[in-house]
């Protein structure tokens, strides 16, 4: 069983914020949009506390309470929004969102 | 006796007559017109006649204080203590003012109580005397000034009144169309400006020279200057004392002869009859007239230091003996275009213009007292002569109504019956007034024959001192004010004869009828004065009282000799005086007097001689016609000379600045082209170059390159979610990128 170093979280860090980058990239469904940029906050907390068990400094995991801190409040507006929109326009797909444009 | 402080009521009473006719009169008059009228005049006259008790309280003033002249300040006109100049108003009682005063108040009370009857019916009685007390109360401004500049006020108000008097009349029109009366008021005051102009220089002249206006302090200061030889200095050059005086006394005469109507400015005054008859009988004649003769009395210490500094006048005369010649060739030219006139006024007023030719050229040769005794007599018989002419007017207006009303009747229904033009003013239509007028017809023959000179009437007394006077120092004068003197005799005689004497030439004479009692009362009175008027100064008698009268100096009236004696010489000689004024004893030459009344008597008899029975019709020629020489002067030389060669000049120059020079150049020219199209191209040029294209401009740029670059921005907002996420995805690279690359 190899030893699990900081290069390994990272990788994983970086998988993440990829797949979730691709998520929010590529799909059309605001759900699935909303859960990969979940995905990509949660990756930089991945990172943050990897960083912070690796430097032995508490700061990582402090700033990880107030990412997931922020993360639950945007879920609760972003999920509220997306069932006002739904309702609306009975449909969730995020290209037919393009009311507001120049 | 002292009523000296009584003075400021000779000017109180004609300013409440002005007043109460120029504010409530009209309403009287056009209450009810008998008793507005009796109001209006009587309050008028009554102010006058008040004036003349103050005058007569002032005369026995004089007496019971030895002659002092006094002054009786008023108010202090203009002061400025700082340049230490004062004018004060005050009012100058002296004997030749008192002589003044006596003279306006007492002919003008009379004229004022003849003209209540001569105006009755006239639709602006209360003007006409509001008017008239506004004549007497500038005259006695004028005569009771103590300095020039009040004399000056008087002045222009006396000119002032004649214009509105003469021009009375205003809506007047010949049949022409012409408003003859309006135009003949405009020139008398047009002509008067250019004597007043030589006023107003005067003035100044002897301001700068003498640093006073006041009568006193002048003849002091020029007597003091004279003798010392002082120089005065005006800036750039610089002239002796004796020249200063006489260009000061020239301006004077320019003065007088526009006031009183002296050549070459005589041209007004027989225009001037256009006026009410009244009017020419106290203005044109007896008193505003005599002005220019009370200036020279009143200056006389100036004129006779001009007299003694020599022929300054272009090397060649003094001002004094310049005065002499312009009043006796006024007399005799005066004389000679009254041969020649048909309006029985005109010929009055050539005559008042000789005789006050004989008047200046008495003051000119330093006969003041001659001057003065003249103006008073002249203002008695001539006012007598211009009155009487009204009633002759008056009675034959009122012979061609009576006619006018008469054949209306008769001829009633007969058609139109052609009239010809009728002048109740021309004598070819009068003759044999005699028995439809006789009072009229009496007071006018002691007037024509006062004003000819017949003895013992007071016109022989007054004109025979300055023919004396003339006999004895200026030879040229006298002849030709005898000359003068004879014509005057010959065209009264005309004058008579035409109008009283022969047989009516026109119905209107047929019918006139004599005025009424209210007209003439004043012309007996006047008449008595125009006979007895020569008592004034009787030669013998004044010499006996003067005599008698030796060791008592004061309290008696000597005669016009003594009592102005007083004024003529109110200056202080110095010790050394160099100063000697003529002294002009009244002397009675017999030969000087038998001459000028046998010529006078001559004259009479030859002008009844030669219109014994001619003109028999109105339109026959007149006998004189045939004697072309003198028939000359009916083409009134100065008249035309004026009209041919002062007028057109002075109406092209008027015209050419009226048009060319204010209205094309300075209106046309400099208003519009140079100011108001600038104006109006800055103008242009703000509102459409510099505001549309610089300050639209920049605000429309700024807005439409907004614009511009919101129209590119904005495309790149294209709703799509996800696009936006690529940007910040791209945005994310890129600044890692950058970071990598700075720091590494």
């Amino acid at each position: 069983m190899p030893e699990v170093t900081i290069d390994w979280y990272i990788a994983l860090s970086v998988i993440l914020f990829t797949i979730g980058s691709l998520g929010v990239l590529l799909r059309r469904n605001a759900i699935i949009v909303f859960m990969s940029v979940e995905m990509m906050l949660n990756s930089a907390n991945l990172a943050f506390v990897a960083f912070a068990r690796h430097l032995g400094d508490l700061d990582g995991q402090v700033l990880v309470f107030f990412v997931i801190t922020v993360a639950a409040a945007e879920v609760a507006v972003g999920l509220a929004l997306i069932v006002a929109i739904f309702r609306t326009k009975k449909s969730i797909n995020i290209d037919e969102m393009n009311l507001l444009k120049g | 006796m002292n009523a000296y402080s009584l003075a400021p009521l000779l000017l109180l009473f004609p300013a409440i007559g002005v007043l109460f006719n120029g504010l409530i009169g009209r309403r009287f008059v056009e209450a009810d017109a008998k008793v507005g009228e009796r109001w209006s005049g009587w309050f008028a006259s009554l102010m006058a006649i008040g004036s003349f008790v103050i005058a007569v309280l002032l005369f026995l003033s004089l007496q019971a204080n030895e002659f002092q002249a006094m002054i009786v300040p008023i108010i202090d006109w203009i002061s400025i203590p700082s340049a230490n100049f004062y004018i004060p108003w005050a009012i100058r009682v002296d004997t030749l003012s008192v002589t003044m005063m006596l003279v306006v108040t007492g002919v003008g009370s009379l004229i004022h109580i003849y003209a209540i009857g001569y105006m009755h019916g006239d639709p602006n009685f209360s003007r006409f005397f509001t008017y008239f007390s506004l004549f007497i109360f500038f005259m006695l401004i004028l005569v009771s000034g103590s300095t020039y500049l009040v004399l000056f006020v008087g002045w222009e108000g006396v000119g002032l009144c004649s214009f509105l008097l003469i021009s009375f009349w205003f809506d007047r029109t010949n049949a022409a169309g012409k408003a003859m009366n309006a135009d003949a008021g405009r020139k008398a005051f047009i002509v008067n400006r250019v004597g007043d102009f030589g006023m107003i220089l005067a003035m100044f002249l002897m301001f700068w020279a003498f640093r006073s206006l006041e009568f006193g302090a002048v003849f002091n200061t020029a007597v003091e200057m004279f003798e010392q030889g002082h120089v005065v200095e005006f800036g750039l050059f610089s002239a002796p004392i004796g020249t200063v005086l006489t260009a000061i006394t020239a301006l004077f005469l320019l003065g007088a002869t526009g006031k009183s109507a002296q050549i070459p400015l005589y041209v007004w005054l027989p225009d001037a009859m256009a006026g009410p008859t009244p009017v020419s009988a106290l203005i044109h004649a007896a008193t505003m007239v005599t002005s220019g003769i009370y200036l020279i009395v009143r200056s006389n210490v100036l004129f006779e230091l001009a007299r003694e500094s020599g022929p300054v006048i272009f090397g060649v005369i003094s001002t004094p003996d310049l005065v002499a010649y312009v009043g006796a060739f006024t007399g005799l030219l005066a004389g000679l275009i009254a041969f020649t006139q048909f309006d029985i006024k005109k010929v009055l007023a050539y005559s008042t213009v000789s005789q006050l030719g004989f008047m200046i050229a008495a003051a000119g040769m330093g006969a003041y007292v001659a001057a003065m005794f003249h103006l008073v007599t002249h203002a008695f018989f001539k006012a007598l002569l211009f009155l009487g002419s009204g009633s002759v007017i008056h009675g034959m207006e009122h012979g061609h109504h009576h006619l006018h009303e008469h054949t209306h009747d008769d001829h009633h229904g007969d058609g139109h019956h052609e009239e010809a033009p009728f002048d109740p003013q021309d004598m070819r239509t009068m003759g044999g007034l005699r028995h439809k007028m006789p009072t009229t017809f009496w007071v006018y023959l002691v007037g024509a024959l006062a004003l000819s000179g017949i003895p013992p009437l007071a016109g022989f007394w007054s004109k025979d001192e300055i023919l004396a006077h003339g006999n004895e120092h200026a030879l040229v004068v006298y002849v030709i004010l005898a000359i003068a003197a004879v014509c005057t005799a010959f065209y009264m005689g005309r004058q008579l004869h035409m109008t009283f004497f022969g047989e009516p030439r026109h119905a209107a004479a047929e019918h006139a009828q004599e005025s009424p009692r209210l007209m003439t009362t004043p012309l007996i009175v006047l008449a008595g004065l125009a006979i007895v008027g020569g008592l004034l100064n009787l030669p013998y008698l004044t010499q006996a009282m003067a005599e008698a009268n030796h060791n008592h100096p004061a309290g008696i009236f000597l005669g016009l000799e003594g009592w102005l004696e007083h004024s003529i010489k109110s200056f202080e000689l110095s010790e050394e005086g160099i100063l000697h004024l003529p002294h002009t004893p009244i002397v009675l030459s017999p030969v000087v007097a038998g001459i000028s009344t046998l010529l006078a008597v001559l004259a009479l008899g030859g002008a009844f001689y030669v219109y014994r029975n001619k003109p028999e019709t109105a339109a026959d020629p007149d006998p004189l016609q045939k004697l072309k020489p003198l028939w000359w002067f009916r083409i009134l030389p100065f008249e035309t000379f004026y009209m041919k060669f002062i007028v057109p000049p002075f109406n092209w120059l008027a015209n050419w600045l009226a048009f060319a020079v204010d209205w094309n150049f300075w209106h046309d020219f400099v208003h519009n082209n140079l100011i108001r199209d600038m104006f109006v191209s800055f103008a242009t040029f703000l509102a459409d170059v510099f505001d549309k294209f610089g300050v639209d401009g920049t605000v429309n740029g700024i807005g439409s390159v907004t614009k511009g670059l919101a129209g590119g921005i904005r495309r790149t907002q294209t709703g799509f979610a996800r696009t936006y996420a690529l940007g910040v995805f791209l945005g994310a690279v890129a600044l890692l990128a950058y970071f990598l690359w700075v720091l590494y």
